[in-house]
């Protein structure tokens, strides 16, 4: 791992100190604040994924709901039977201590980082081997099919959905569950920029870069493509369950299609911010997952009715003028400050050419 | 990396500023004005819904506006309602409802569209003991949940076609009946269906066919053709306003004959102008029908607020409008009885309601539920081409006899 430059340090510790004092100095927009960690986690994930390894995956939003069922079933199940709680019938009303709440929710966001990553583990090894469109195709069918399944087993709540455990109510303050929410999904966005970080500066980058660039040279040069490819899907759904896992708590309701496999929504939200900040960058990602956030809590509201037609627009605007990114479109137009060097004579010579 | 981390430390810097501009949110009670907060479904699967509501909520706010607002502390005050768009999505709907509370200062709630969004939402208002009164979500179990600030003023959606079963059974000889069922995979309707397996159980009738429907629904025809080779006594379909469409048209289509037919969301799909006589004979659980005989000093009577609302909005009202005006009668009998704009006063107040509007009589149980009103069943009846919805049970306000069976299609022109 490279050393931290000085320069990077101020800037990590700015964000930081920034991220540790948002719900302080913005109290009332705790919970946007929540919602912002965890889509910039969603992006970065998918951004190991898609960007890095050129896996573009419509999948990854099954991890999520995956990892937002498993929590509050760990949640409720490992103090009360899972199936009374569930059943919409039932005049029956359990209540959870502060110390069984937040011992649910630890162990469930353990078991749904955990299991995620097993299942991505096992689905990779059996349709990693497509590739391109194939495999897009491929993976926008896992969060349907999830999703569908999800609204079929009665014990987490079928199509009634599944009220996850209330907040202790000996917990008297009111703005306790948003703080604990957000230092939670700040953590995991934390832990999540490190690990990509990390990854950054490590030969798997390198390999999941040439595994994107050509599939067919990298095995020729001997590497074990289909392992790491697995093994990235792996990472990806791992703080992608994770992230799920939080939010099924902060939204503390769970509906199978509508806010688990929501692929409809978060599915492609998080290929659209990773798209936007541009893919294959560190920065990219958080860039992109923020501006989208600002741009729809600011926005949307201004334009009841529209905002999908303006979602519409905003896909193409991108597409068309950010074919790489916000990232790839400052990396071309001021290359220098990313460190490339540029012959000046070979520029103008290639622009005499054209 | 020096210039882009200053770009990006200005632009955290930029936003940074903007929020805290933002930040100073409003009082709940703003001059004359009592401001309430709502998450709506403008647009996604339930917006017909949504906007039904949301024309409910606005005809009383002008109503009572007009009439003199609310008197609290001898100062009369003006309702008006900050709406945002929940594009019916739970996940959507539970973070607006903590920015209409946060943000906008909001100290009152009035419900969402659907049982699936007021789940959504209800952890929310609860937490920060805000009083909501909903009139639109009705799923059983949000009132097993304990919640302490939520009202709702329409009945529990398991009672929705209970009655169904049992008039099928009564025309049956007393006998049970054979039941097919197709619902929609969300709260509300898989709540009804519970209503229905415990009449089933009850009066020891059999459930030959139980389909569930994907919540985009537009083809239910694998579940038709099954009632078709099966013949049960009855069908029950029940998926929101689509659903019942869907079901019509099929069920015309593909000439299915079943001696009964139970549906939900007949008057919100305006069944009877959209399908006309392939709609006849549709039994229907409907919340309010405009034929009963309730009263209060702001509509008058059912019909009369049938006929305002068709002069405001240009359609009659589905009873999801009449119950969300009934939404702010309830809110205003509140605050004048608690006299205050305390929160907690309000909530006591609302426990304690009993009144009559022109939606039905409206009381509180233990678990938030409207307990002094039943449902009502209505049957799409034609003359000519002109269809309309008669109400058949309970027989104190039936003005038709229920037409029972169903004739073949063969039989129908």
């Amino acid at each position: 791992m490279s050393k931290i430059k000085q320069k990077d340090l101020i800037l990590y510790s700015g964000l930081i100190i920034l991220g540790l004092a948002a719900p302080y100095l913005f109290s009332a927009f705790k919970v946007q604040l929540t919602y912002l960690c965890v889509l910039i986690v969603l992006a970065m994930t998918w951004n190991l994924q898609g960007g890095e390894m050129g896996y573009n995956t419509f999948g990854n939003i099954l991890f999520y709901g995956l990892g937002m069922y498993l929590t509050a079933s760990v949640q409720v199940g490992m103090f009360f039977p899972l199936a009374e709680w569930t059943e919409s019938g039932g005049e029956k009303t359990f209540v959870h201590t502060t110390a069984q709440y937040f011992q649910g929710i630890g162990v469930g966001l353990l078991v749904s980082a955990v299991i995620p990553a097993i299942v991505a583990g096992a689905i990779g090894y059996a349709i990693l081997g497509l590739r391109g469109h194939y495999f897009a195709i491929c993976t926008l069918g896992l969060g349907i099919a999830a999703g569908e399944i999800a609204g079929g087993i009665e014990i987490i709540g079928a199509g009634q959905g599944f009220t996850t455990p209330p907040f202790p109510a000996e917990i008297v303050d009111t703005e306790a569950r948003g703080k604990f929410f957000y230092f939670l999904s700040f953590a995991l966005l934390i832990s999540t920029f490190v690990f990509v970080k990390y990854i950054y500066g490590s030969r798997f980058k390198l390999i999941l870069n040439a595994i994107r660039d050509n599939e067919d040279k990298a095995e020729a040069m001997g590497i074990q493509t289909m392992k790491y490819k697995i093994t990235g899907w792996m990472c990806s759904a791992f703080f992608c369950g994770l992230a799920g896992g939080i939010m099924g708590g902060l939204i503390g309701y769970i509906d199978s299609t509508d806010v688990a496999f929501d692929g409809r929504e978060m599915g492609v939200f998080m290929v659209l911010m990773a798209i936007l900040g541009g893919k294959g960058t560190l920065w990219g990602p958080v860039i992109g997952a923020t501006l989208f956030h600002f741009f729809k809590e600011g926005l949307w509201t201004l334009i009841l009715g529209w905002q999908y037609v303006a979602l519409g627009v905003l896909i193409v605007v991108i597409v068309i003028y950010f074919p790489e990114g916000l990232m790839g479109w400052l990396r071309e137009k001021y290359p220098e400050r990313f460190g490339e060097v540029i012959d000046e004579k070979d520029r103008k010579a290639q622009v005499e050419l054209k | 990396m020096n210039k882009i981390a200053k770009l990006f430390v200005t632009f955290i810097s930029a936003i940074t500023l903007a929020l805290v501009s933002f930040s100073s949110s409003f009082a709940k009670v703003e001059g004359e004005y009592i401001v309430l907060g709502s998450a709506i479904s403008l647009t996604g699967k339930y917006s017909s819904n949504g906007v039904h509501t949301q024309n409910g909520y606005n005809m009383a706010v002008e109503r009572i506006n007009k009439m003199g607002g609310v008197e609290v502390q001898g100062k009369k005050y003006k309702f008006e309602i900050i709406y945002y768009d929940d594009e019916s999505n739970p996940k959507r709907a539970a973070q607006l409802a903590e920015r209409l509370i946060k943000q906008d200062g909001v100290h009152y709630m009035l419900g969402p569209y659907s049982s699936g969004l007021t789940k959504a939402i209800a952890p929310v208002t609860e937490k920060y003991k805000i009083p909501m009164v909903e009139a639109n979500g009705a799923s059983r179990s949000l009132f097993t949940k304990g919640y302490k600030y939520l009202f709702a003023v329409l009945s529990p959606a398991n009672q929705y076609l209970e009655v169904a079963i049992d008039l099928a059974v009564e025309k049956n000889g007393g006998k049970g009946v054979k039941i097919a069922q197709a619902f929609e995979q969300d709260a509300f309707s898989q709540d009804v269906r519970l209503g229905i397996l415990d009449a089933a159980k009850r009066t020891g009738s059999e459930i030959i066919i139980d389909d569930k429907l994907p919540k985009e629904l537009n083809d239910m025809a694998a579940t038709l053709a099954k009632v078709k080779a099966t013949k049960p006594d009855v069908l029950v379909v029940s998926g929101h306003t689509k659903g019942a469409l869907t079901a019509i048209r099929q069920i015309s289509e593909m000439k299915v004959d079943v001696p009964m037919l139970a549906m939900t969301h007949c008057d919100a799909a305006k069944l009877s102008k959209q399908h006309g006589k392939k709609s006849e004979f549709a039994l229907c659980a409907s919340q309010w029908h405009k034929n009963l005989s309730y009263k209060d000093k702001f509509f008058g009577s059912g019909k009369k607020y049938a006929k305002d609302f068709q002069k405001e909005f240009g359609y009659d009202p589905p009873y999801q409008s009449a119950e969300s005006s009934a939404a702010l009668l309830v809110f205003k009998d509140a605050f004048e009885r608690a006299n205050s704009f305390d929160r907690d006063a309000v909530r006591d107040a609302l426990v304690d309601t009993e009144m009559q509007t022109f939606y039905g009589n409206i009381k509180f149980g233990p678990g938030g539920q409207n307990v002094a009103k039943p449902m009502i069943l209505f049957q799409v009846r034609c003359k000519g081409d002109d269809c309309e919805n008669r109400v058949v049970a309970p027989t104190k306000w039936a003005s038709d006899k229920f037409y029972h069976p169903i004739p073949k299609w063969s039989d129908r022109s």
